[in-house]
C-alpha cells in the first residue's frame, strides 16, 4: 500500500486553482477583486486571444512590499482575515489566499508592484509555479499581474475551454460586472488590443450602466431604494412593460459582490409577473446590503453563489421592496393591480407543462389531448417526420378530426377569450387561439421566407438603436440575413444603428426590442453561423413568438378563418414552440365521465 | 335630493358621460355617474381618472343634493322606461327611487363624498374654435394615430398652436397625417399637447352640439367646453370635458414631410378610392400591399396574393413624367381618402423607396411610406 504523503505545495497549489481557476475569466475576476480590495481607483484590463495568450490586470492601488509580495504567493496568505471568524465580518472579495498562488501555479505569472510610500517596485515571476526571479523595478505605485499561457502546465483543463470568442464573453461579461460595482473607479478593457469599454469615473450607477449598456437601457431605468432594518436595497430596475428577451441584464450584487442568487433572481422575477409579458425578464442593477455575518458566500470555490442565512426574509424584503416601487410606477388609472400580498416565503410554483403527461385531470374531468406533444420520455412509436418543428404524434389523432371534415365543426363559442369551443361529430374540441396563432404565422412567414418575397415596411421616422460591444458585433454578422428577411437597418457610427424599415407584419415600435431579444437569441447559439433554414426557421419562430400580435377582438368568422388557416398548415396540431394547439373531449369520454 | 326630468334628456345626458367609466377592479365608484341637482337643473359627470366629462340637463329640481349610481345600468334603465316623465328620489342613505308611469325601481347608490374631483382647471392658455371646423380637421388626421400601446407618445393627436396657425398631427411611424388652419396665436398663447386617443374619440362624438368650443390647456391637462346652442334635447350651458395629455415630446413631424415635389398627380377622390379599395380585395395579411405604376397619363393598380389570384385596374391621368412604380399598403392610401371630402386630391410621388404624399387644396397633407419586396 501507498504511504501517504503530503503533497508538495505545487500540487496542493495546481489542485486548488482547479477549483477556483476554471476558466480564464476566473482569473481577471480574481486579479480585479485584488485590485478592488487595495482601494484601486483606476483599473485596466487587456486580454488575448480569450485570456489564453494573456490576462494583464493593472491597478493603482496600495501595493505590496516586497515581503508581501513573496507571501502572497504563499497558499493561504491573505490579509485579509485573521481568524475563522473574520468570515463573519467579511467586507473584502478576497479571503481565502488562494487566488493569486494558484494562478501562479498554471501560467507564466509576473507581478509588478509598488507599495505607496516605498523607493521602487518589485518583480516576481512565477512559472508554473517555480520561481523564476524577484528583482527590483521601477513602477508607479500600484500592482500590474501578467498571466501568459494559461493553463499550458494542464492541458487536461485547456482542452475543456471553449473558443476564444466564448471565454472573451465570459471575461467581458464579468468585467462589467465589477465595473458595475464600483462606478467610481475608472475601468478600461481591451481585447485583441481593441477597446472594448473605457468607462471613467463615473457619478453613479446609472451613468456605469449608461456607459456599458449604452444610453437607452439606462434611460429606461428608475431607481430603486429601499430599506428595512439589516436590509437595504437600492439600484436601478427596468419600468413595467419594458422587458428583456434574456437574464443579461438583471444583475445582483449583494454586499457589492456580483452574484448568481437564486433566491434574488426569483424575487425580481416574480416581482414583475404583473408587469410584463410571460418570458420576458426585467432589466435591474441591484444592490443588496446586508450584514455580512447574514450571507455565506463560502459555498462556492469561485464565490459566484451566495446563500443568505435567512432566505425567506431576504426574498419578500426584495419582492415588497420592487412591487412598492412598479406601483408606485403604475399609471392611477392603469390595469388592477392585485392588493400588496406580502409574498409567502416559499419557492415560487412553477407551472408544469401539462404536455408532460399523456392524460391530465382537471377537476376530475380526464381531458386527453389531441396530439402527445414531444414527450420528456421516450418518444410514441408513430412519430410523423415531415414536421420541421417539434416532432408530432399522430397516433392519437381520432380520425374524425380530419382535416376534410372541419366544415362539419359547429362553432359554439369563446372561452376566457383564449380558447375556441367546437363541437365536432366525434366530440368536442378545444383551440387554444394563441397557439392556432402562431403555428399559422409560422409556416405563413416561412413561405414567405421561402419564397424570398419578404414585403418590408419602411419607416417614416426610422428607430435608433445603440447596441453594447458584444451585440453590435452579433449584428454586424447578421446584418445581411436581416436585411434579406425584410428588415433594412444601418449602421452609424460606433455601436449605433438605424432600422429603416421592419416586416411588414410588424409594428414600428416592436422593432427594437424585437432586435434586441434576436441578439439575445443569437449570443445563446441559435442562429449558427451558415445555417440559412435553420436561421430562417429561427426567425419565424422568435416573429411569432415576440411579435405577432394576437388580434383583440374575434367573433365566429375570425374564429372559423383561424381554424381553417390552421388546418391548412402542415403541422396544425402543435405550435411552433411544441405546444398542442387543440385538445378534444371524444363523446365517449364525455359519457364515461358522467358515467352513463 | 328629488327631481322631475323628462326620459329622453335624462338619456340624451347620460349618453354623453356613459363612455367614460374606470375599471371596476381599481375603484368601484369610478363606474358611477355622479348626479348633483340644484336649481334648474342636473349635471351629470364622469371620469375614469384620466379623462373626465361633465354636462348639465334641465330638470324640475324639488331638492337640491348629489348621489352617484352605476352609469351603464342606469343608463338602460332610463331608456327603457315606460314614460316620458320621470321622478329621481335619493334618500339620505343613498337609495334612489327612479319612478316613471307604472315602473318603481329601488337603485343603491355610493355617497359622492367617494367621487373623485374632475381638476380644478385656472387660467391656461386658451382658443376659440368652430366645432364643425374642428370636426373636419379631426377626422382627417385621427386614422393616422398609433394603436400600439407601447408607443404611447403616438397614441394620440398632436395639436400644435403656435406661428398663426393651429396644426393637427398624427402618425403611427409608417404614415402621418396633418392638417392647419389660420388661427391669431398670440406669442404668450403658443403651446402644444398631445390629446390622447379616447379624448380625441370622445370630443369628436361631441362637437355637433353648437358652435363654438373653447379649449384651454397646460403641460399636464387640456378642456373644452362645448357650446350646446343646437342640441334641443335637455341639454343646457356647456359639456365639459377634462382630459390629461399624453406626457412627452412629439416627434418632429416636419422633419418627414418632403420637402420637394416630384411626381404630382391629380385624382378623383372617390373613383381611386374604389380601384384601391377593389384591387385590395385580392389581399391577404400575408401580401398586404397594393402596387401602383405610373407610364403616360396611365395608372395601373395591381394586386396580388400567391394563395388568391391577383387583380388589375387602370385609371385615365394626366400624367407625362418618367415612368415609375411604388407599392403601399393598401389602407395607408383608403384612409386619407375616406377622411377627405373634395372631390380632387393630389398624390405625389418618387421613386419606389421614397413616400407617397397625399395633398390637398387646403392645408392637408398625409405622409405615407411605401413597402417593399426584399
Ligand atoms: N492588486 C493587489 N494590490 C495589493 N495587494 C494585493 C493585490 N493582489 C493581491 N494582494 C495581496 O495579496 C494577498 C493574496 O491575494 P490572493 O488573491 O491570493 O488572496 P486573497 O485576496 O486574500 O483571498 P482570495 O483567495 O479569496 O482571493 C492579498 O491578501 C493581498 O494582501
Ligand atoms: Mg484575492
Amino acid at each position: 500500500m501507498a504511504k501517504v504523503r503530503i503533497l508538495p505545495d505545487r500540487v496542493a497549489n495546481q489542485i486548488a486553482a482547479g477549483e477556483v481557476i476554471e476558466r480564464p475569466a476566473a482569473v481577471v475576476k480574481e486579479l480585479v477583486e485584488n485590485a478592488v480590495d487595495a482601494g484601486a481607483t483606476r483599473i485596466e484590463v487587456e486580454f488575448r486571444h480569450g485570456g489564453r495568450s494573456l490576462i494583464r490586470v493593472e491597478d493603482n492601488g496600495g501595493g505590496m512590499s516586497r515581503d508581501d509580495a513573496m507571501l502572497a504567493l504563499e497558499r493561504h496568505a491573505t490579509s485579509k482575515i485573521i481568524e475563522a471568524d473574520d468570515l463573519n465580518r467579511l467586507t473584502s472579495f478576497g479571503f481565502r489566499g488562494e487566488a493569486l498562488p494558484s494562478i501562479a501555479s498554471i501560467s507564466r505569472f509576473t507581478l509588478q508592484t509598488r507599495e505607496t510610500g516605498a523607493e521602487a517596485g518589485t518583480e516576481i515571476v512565477v512559472n508554473g509555479g517555480r520561481l523564476v526571479h524577484v528583482h527590483e523595478c521601477g513602477r508607479p505605485v500600484g500592482t500590474r499581474i501578467e498571466v501568459a499561457q494559461l493553463f499550458n502546465s494542464v492541458p487536461a483543463r485547456r482542452k475543456f475551454l471553449k473558443t476564444d470568442p466564448t471565454e472573451a464573453a465570459h471575461i467581458v461579461s464579468g468585467v462589467r460586472l465589477y465595473a458595475l460595482a464600483f462606478p467610481r473607479v475608472a475601468f478600461t478593457l481591451i481585447e485583441d488590443g481593441r477597446i472594448i469599454f473605457r468607462s471613467p469615473e463615473c457619478p453613479g450607477l446609472v451613468d456605469r450602466v449608461g456607459e456599458i449598456f449604452g444610453r437607452q437601457l439606462a434611460e429606461g431605468l428608475v431607481s430603486l431604494e429601499a430599506e428595512e432594518p439589516g436590509l437595504r436595497l437600492r439600484g436601478f430596475i427596468g419600468r413595467p412593460g419594458a422587458g428583456r428577451a434574456t437574464r443579461h441584464e438583471m444583475i445582483t450584487f449583494v454586499n457589492q459582490r456580483p452574484v448568481d442568487s437564486r433566491t434574488l433572481n426569483y424575487a425580481l422575477i416574480e416581482s414583475y409577473h404583473e408587469s410584463l409579458p410571460k418570458g420576458r425578464y426585467p432589466a435591474a442593477f441591484v444592490f443588496l446590503d446586508l450584514d455580512p455575518a447574514a450571507v455565506d458566500v463560502n459555498v462556492h470555490p469561485a464565490k459566484r453563489e451566495v446563500r443568505f442565512r435567512s432566505e425567506p426574509a431576504v426574498r419578500s424584503f426584495v419582492i415588497r421592496a420592487v412591487l412598492q416601487r412598479l406601483r408606485e410606477l403604475a399609471p392611477a388609472a392603469g390595469p388592477a393591480t392585485a392588493a400588496p400580498v406580502a409574498p409567502l416565503p416559499a419557492e415560487p410554483v412553477l407551472s408544469v407543462p401539462w404536455a408532460s403527461a399523456p392524460a391530465l385531470s382537471q377537476g376530475g374531468a380526464i381531458v386527453r389531448p389531441v396530439f402527445l406533444p414531444p414527450p420528456p420520455a421516450p418518444r410514441p412509436a408513430v412519430v410523423a417526420s415531415s414536421a420541421p418543428s417539434p416532432a408530432v404524434a399522430r397516433a392519437s389523432v381520432p380520425t374524425e378530426t380530419g382535416r376534410d371534415s372541419i366544415a362539419a365543426w359547429r362553432y359554439v363559442g369563446r372561452v376566457h377569450g383564449v380558447y375556441v369551443l367546437f363541437e365536432t361529430p366525434a366530440g368536442l374540441v378545444v383551440i387554444d387561439r394563441r397557439a392556432a396563432h402562431e403555428r399559422v404565422w409560422f409556416e405563413r412567414l416561412q413561405a414567405e421566407f421561402a419564397a424570398g418575397s419578404v414585403a418590408s415596411q419602411r419607416l417614416l421616422l426610422p428607430v435608433p438603436v445603440e447596441l453594447d460591444p458584444v451585440a453590435t458585433a452579433l449584428l454586424l454578422d447578421r446584418l445581411e440575413f436581416l436585411n434579406a428577411h425584410g428588415f433594412e437597418i444601418s449602421e452609424f457610427g460606433r455601436n449605433f444603428f438605424r432600422i429603416e424599415a421592419v416586416p411588414a407584419w410588424m409594428e414600428p415600435a416592436g422593432a427594437e426590442p424585437f432586435l434586441r431579444d434576436l441578439l439575445g437569441a443569437v449570443r445563446e447559439g441559435r442562429f449558427p453561423d451558415g445555417a440559412i433554414g435553420l436561421a430562417r426557421e429561427e426567425l419565424a419562430r422568435l416573429a411569432v413568438a415576440k411579435a405577432i400580435r394576437l388580434p383583440e377582438a374575434a367573433g365566429e368568422a375570425e374564429l372559423r378563418a383561424l381554424l381553417s388557416q390552421l388546418f391548412a398548415c402542415r403541422s396544425p396540431l402543435s405550435s411552433p414552440s411544441g405546444r398542442p394547439t387543440q385538445i378534444e373531449l371524444s363523446v365517449g369520454e364525455l359519457a364515461r365521465r358522467f358515467q352513463k | 335630493m328629488k327631481f322631475k326630468i323628462n326620459r329622453d334628456h335624462f338619456t340624451n345626458g347620460l349618453a354623453q358621460v356613459l363612455n367614460v367609466v374606470g375599471s371596476k377592479a381599481t375603484m368601484p365608484i369610478l363606474s358611477n355617474v355622479l348626479i348633483e341637482a340644484e336649481k334648474d337643473h342636473i349635471t351629470l359627470t364622469t371620469t375614469n381618472l384620466d379623462l373626465g366629462i361633465r354636462c348639465k340637463i334641465k330638470a324640475e329640481v324639488k331638492e337640491g343634493g348629489a348621489v352617484t349610481l352605476p352609469v351603464k345600468r342606469l343608463a338602460t334603465i332610463v331608456r327603457e322606461l315606460p314614460n316620458v316623465d320621470v321622478t329621481f328620489d335619493a334618500s339620505p342613505n343613498h337609495q334612489v327611487k327612479l319612478a316613471s308611469g307604472g315602473s318603481n325601481f329601488r337603485i343603491m347608490g355610493i355617497g359622492k363624498e367617494e367621487f373623485p374631483p374632475l381638476p380644478e382647471f385656472g387660467d391656461e392658455k386658451s382658443f376659440t374654435l368652430e366645432q364643425a371646423e374642428l370636426t373636419a380637421m379631426l377626422k382627417s388626421v385621427a386614422y393616422a394615430q398609433s394603436t400600439d400601446e407601447t408607443r404611447y407618445i403616438l397614441n394620440g393627436v398632436y395639436f400644435n398652436f403656435r406661428d398663426g396657425k393651429l396644426s393637427l398631427v398624427a402618425t403611427d411611424g409608417r404614415r402621418l397625417a396633418l392638417v392647419s388652419k389660420e388661427l391669431e396665436v398670440p406669442a404668450t398663447s403658443a403651446g402644444a399637447i398631445i390629446l390622447p386617443a379616447k379624448t380625441v374619440n370622445e370630443l369628436a362624438r361631441m362637437l355637433d352640439k353648437g358652435e363654438k368650443l373653447k379649449i384651454s390647456f397646460n403641460d399636464r391637462r387640456a378642456a373644452f367646453q362645448i357650446n350646446t346652442d343646437k342640441d334641443a334635447s335637455g341639454l343646457t350651458d356647456s359639456i365639459y370635458l377634462y382630459s390629461k395629455v399624453v406626457e412627452g415630446n412629439y416627434p418632429n413631424y416636419q422633419q418627414v414631410i418632403p420637402k420637394e415635389t416630384h411626381q404630382r398627380i391629380k385624382l378623383e377622390r372617390e373613383l381611386f378610392l374604389q380601384c384601391i379599395h377593389r384591387a385590395a380585395l385580392v389581399c391577404s395579411e400575408k401580401s398586404n400591399s397594393v402596387k401602383l405604376k405610373l407610364t403616360s397619363n396611365l395608372l395601373e393598380i395591381t394586386a396580388q396574393s400567391p394563395d388568391f389570384g391577383e387583380a388589375h385596374e387602370s385609371m385615365a391621368i394626366g400624367y407625362s413624367g418618367p415612368d415609375l412604380q411604388v407599392a403601399f399598403n393598401p389602407s395607408f392610401m383608403m384612409d386619407p381618402l375616406k377622411a377627405l371630402n373634395k372631390d380632387e386630391v393630389f398624390f405625389e410621388l418618387k421613386d419606389e423607396v421614397s413616400p407617397g404624399v397625399f395633398k390637398t387644396l387646403d392645408s392637408f397633407i398625409c405622409v405615407i411610406m411605401p413597402v417593399r419586396l426584399s
